[in-house]
């Protein structure tokens, strides 16, 4: 089971870094059945299906790993911040974060892309919009019970400031489940993108991405299922394996 | 603490007219010229005639200080009249309301089938840890809670419209249109009910009541479903904003994946559009819903966990 993690990890870090011609199309040649020249055959511009998989790949893993860093630094330091201060802070902090709870991402997505334009950056946006506040919720929680600690009592004995005590003491004891915990976003955040793209908010066309894709695919149905089916397995098969790893993660990293 | 429902009812005026004033803002957030949208929204003009301009201006309100505008604005919408639609030009309450109506169906429709298979499926695997069934379900709700709307839209179009013709692809109204679309919105919902009744089931029938009830000779279903699924229950309503929220954003991208005229649809094509006023009453209406949602299921809480109600009472 880990070796197979480990495979695919590698296969999508090799597809991340793959150079591909995805954009050449071929009118000629649309709908192709795989062959050699094309093993997942071309779609309806006659452009390769798999070259336009494995540069989906690099698009969703270098923007889900930028969004989901940029979530979990943010999202991190106001949960320790609050979690530190407690109080009203700690208060606010957690009624903010019961309200955007129920706001889906979709939804942001759909408003940002009606105050700017559709696209990547506007996709960026609203995945940070709504995304840093899985992350405070987490550093609240820990934070509040790091701060209990005898380590924190003699910091702060030893004259230490908030941000010190926050960042160089309680941070290193609560990086172990943000980072399980990323893991589990990352998944996430792949399938917001995807989403937000197949509803034409995000990657524009023609950038491979799998949520466009797979709109486009959707025309062509009844023609030539693949073009569904193939990105489809992608952003399934990519969610589940990163969410199995964060679960790894989380349960070993919990019981210690 | 005062209870969650005290503290909820208590934020909960803050939270309508921050989300409200924050809705109102929006056109001038997207540097949006109101008057001039208007003036095309009426007559096809290229440029507008200043005199025209200048009637709207004072019309609308316009030249007034935008917080008596904001209060306007709100008392108007208050009232029933959320302005008329940019694209269709017919006034958008009837339009909202018909959408709400559409969507609510759709979703309640999904729920009720993740209550009906969710709930008891997470029992049932609770009541065989680790054996077969357990694995079953275990798997089922994690691809179930992986598996998005938008793929899940298209493939069961192609399985049970296109390869085995069952049910129709598109639409809304009859009964077999609706399969569809209830199936993939209810896919998360079932999927998530199924993996939290299952946790939280097993926690119950951790607790000393479950011993005691087990040494009174109550057993079986009756201990799982009295005492283990009723804890359960509590916990899944607990986290109603999760499937809220799962479901709002399932609902957009399926009503627009079938073609269903609901509010997800309404907010999606109020956005390709442009038709702003369309926008903002669709998102006073999520809104809205949110926070009835939000109060809906703390009441059930209430209703269920008689724990809650005492920190109420307190």
């Amino acid at each position: 089971m880990r070796r197979a993690l480990v495979l695919v990890v590698v296969l999508v870090l090799v597809a991340a870094f793959l150079p591909v011609d995805a954009l050449t199309t071929d009118l000629a040649n649309r709908f192709a059945a795989p062959s050699l020249a094309h093993p997942l055959g071309t779609d309806n511009l006659g452009r390769d299906v798999l070259a336009r998989l494995v540069a989906g790949t690099r698009l969703s893993v270098w923007f889900t790993l930028v969004a989901v860093a940029a979530c979990a630094v943010v999202g991190t330091l106001l949960g320790l911040l609050a979690g530190y201060a407690g109080g009203v802070a700690g208060q606010a902090l957690q009624r903010v974060l019961d309200v955007l709870v129920a706001i889906p991402t979709v939804i942001v997505g759909l408003v940002v892309a009606a105050v700017r334009e559709p696209g990547l950056s506007t996709l960026l946006i609203a995945v940070l919009l709504t995304g840093w506040t899985p992350f405070a919720r987490l550093a609240y929680q820990l934070t509040v019970r790091e701060r209990a600690r005898e380590y924190v009592e003699g910091a702060v004995a030893l004259g230490a400031g908030p941000g010190r005590i926050t960042l160089v003491h309680i941070l290193p004891n609560a990086i172990r489940p943000l980072t399980a915990h990323a893991c589990l976003r990352f998944a996430n955040v792949l399938l917001s993108l995807a989403g937000l793209s197949f509803l034409g908010l995000g990657a524009q066309p023609p950038t491979p991405e799998w949520g466009a894709m797979l709109a486009e695919g959707r025309q062509y149905l009844f023609a030539a299922p693949q073009l569904v089916l193939v990105p489809a397995v992608a952003v399934v098969g990519v969610a589940l394996l990163v969410t199995a790893l964060g679960r790894r993660l989380e349960s070993r990293w919990s019981s210690r | 603490m005062g209870g969650l429902l005290a503290r909820r009812l208590l934020t909960l005026p803050f939270v309508l007219l921050g989300a409200a004033l924050l809705i109102f803002l929006l056109p001038r957030l997207a540097g949006v010229d109101t008057v001039r949208s208007v003036l095309r929204s009426r007559v096809a003009e290229a440029e507008p005639d200043p005199e025209a301009a200048a009637r709207v201006t004072a019309e609308l309100g316009l030249d007034r200080p935008w917080p008596e505008q904001f209060l306007r604005w709100l008392g108007h919408a208050l009232q029933g009249d959320l302005g008329i639609s940019f694209a269709t030009r017919t006034p958008i309450a009837p339009q909202l309301g018909a959408a709400l109506e559409v969507s609510a169906v759709l979703s309640a429709l999904a729920l009720l089938v993740a209550g009906i298979v969710g709930i008891p499926l997470g029992v049932w695997a609770a009541r065989r840890r680790g054996g077969l069934a357990d694995r079953a379900v275990t798997g089922f709700s994690v691809v179930g809670t992986a598996v998005p709307e938008f793929v899940l839209a298209p493939v069961l179009v192609l399985l049970l419209a296109i390869a085995v013709p069952l049910f129709p692809a598109t639409g809304w109204g009859t009964p077999a249109q609706a399969v569809l679309p209830v199936l993939t919105l209810a896919a998360f919902p079932t999927a998530l009910a199924a993996q939290l009744t299952r946790a939280e089931t097993l926690d119950a029938l951790g607790r000393p009541h479950v011993t005691v009830a087990l040494a009174k000779g109550i057993g079986g279903s009756q201990l799982i479903w009295r005492h283990g699924a009723r804890l359960a229950l509590t916990g899944v309503t607990a986290l109603s904003g999760m499937f809220f929220a799962g479901l709002l954003g399932g609902a957009v991208v399926v009503e627009v994946a079938f073609g269903i005229p609901g509010l997800g649809r309404l907010l999606y094509d109020a956005v390709i559009g442009q038709d702003l006023p369309m926008l903002q009453s669709g998102l006073l209406a999520v809104v809205g819903v949110a926070v009835l949602a939000g109060v809906g299921a703390e009441l059930l809480q209430l209703a269920l966990d008689p724990v809650a109600r005492s920190e109420v009472g307190a």
